[in-house]
């Protein structure tokens, strides 16, 4: 059954909508911008859908869009620096709404080393915090990435490669891979 | 450690919360009916800009509204004041609670001479577009006073065609 009112517009949407909450999820790394944006994305894409439904691969398309979308909004307002968050989300770093975060059965350790991550991708650069987290995260390709960010795929490969020396070099300062290396 | 390796593996099975279907859901139903108000609203600014415009500001009605709690009243009934320390970063929490999720708000702050928004010298006037979950939204302000002069800090919501503006007094000493 169709959920909203246009069900052309649903069914051309409707299959990629879990890549795209994990785009805007990674571009933003918190949930109220990641939804704002994925919102965003689908109104400006209801407004296109004469262009939308003769577009071959939309996923890609969509895909362009949100992080063009992304990109204005850093521009124009440097949102991150001040956001709208939900209540008992204000010292949340993104690892804190996730289902099991206090589940004391979970890998304790390895959460702790997923929120030393997430602090050594926030001390990155957008470009190559983006950049390495849809290449080793979501699994997408150099040239999935040079389409997405419309630069050479030379550039990705560089700025993937000086995006995981930087977060080695943090996460090795602050002792994440020593503490579970064999001694 | 030697190569990537661990940090890839690591990379690799980075969490991220999942969406749910119910989500989705909403979401293509807001994006229709929002682009459908934004394709009305195109065709109607087109012909009829200014005489809209000034049509609209006749409608902010409730819905929606802003508090800011924990706040002493000034000498001005009903609106809010601060104390802020010359060139010190204070950080002012203002609370936007609504009943229903609100997609798409624009969110503008105004602020007096001589106070700035941390980060953004210079600038009196900030707006961005955000959403609001149903219940208290919490917007957390760094305003810095590089002057004695205070003023009133003005945040106002505009959602569709409702708008609120919440008035803060801010003392400088």
């Amino acid at each position: 059954m169709s959920t909203s009112n246009h069900p052309t517009f649903e069914k051309i949407l409707r299959p990629h909508m879990d890549r795209l909450y994990r785009l805007a999820w990674r571009l933003t790394g918190r949930k109220a911008e990641a939804e704002d944006l994925f919102q965003e994305l689908l109104i400006r894409a209801y407004g296109k859908l004469d262009d939308l439904v003769n577009i071959d691969a939309p996923g890609s398309w969509l895909s362009r869009v949100m992080y063009n979308l992304f990109i204005d909004e850093q521009r124009r307002f440097a949102r991150r620096r001040m956001h709208t968050v939900e209540e008992g989300e204000l010292s949340g770093d993104g690892l804190a709404g996730l289902p099991g975060a206090d589940d004391p059965a979970r890998d304790h350790e390895q959460w702790q080393r997923f929120e030393r991550l997430a602090a050594a991708l926030s001390q990155l650069s957008d470009d190559h915090r983006v950049i390495v987290l849809l290449h080793d995260t979501e699994g997408y390709k150099l040239d999935e990435i040079h389409v997405l960010m419309d630069i050479p795929v030379g550039t990705v490969k560089s700025r993937l490669h000086r995006a995981r020396a930087r977060l080695r070099e943090i996460l090795d300062k602050d002792g994440t891979f020593f503490e579970q290396g064999a001694c | 450690m030697q190569d990537d390796s661990e940090i890839t593996a690591l990379l690799k099975d980075y969490p991220m919360p999942a969406a749910n279907a119910a989500y989705f859901d909403q979401a293509l139903v807001r994006a229709t009916h929002e682009g459908s108000r934004r394709q009305r609203n195109r065709w109607v600014m087109t012909g009829f800009g200014s005489a809209i415009a000034a049509g609209l500001a006749l409608w902010l009605i409730g819905g929606f509204f802003l508090t800011a709690p924990n706040l002493p009243e000034t000498d001005t009934p009903g609106v809010p004041g601060i104390t802020m320390t010359l060139a010190e970063p204070q950080t002012v929490n203002f609370v936007f609670a609504s009943n229903t999720p609100l997609v798409g708000a624009t969110l503008t702050i105004m602020l007096p001479e001589g106070v700035e928004l941390v980060g953004f010298p210079g600038q009196r006037e900030i707006s961005w577009q955000t959403s609001l979950t149903a219940g208290r939204n919490l917007l957390p302000l760094r305003l810095i006073a590089l002057s004695p002069m205070g003023g009133e800090v003005m945040a106002t919501l505009e959602h569709m065609d409702r708008a609120r503006t919440f008035r803060v007094r801010v003392d400088v000493i």
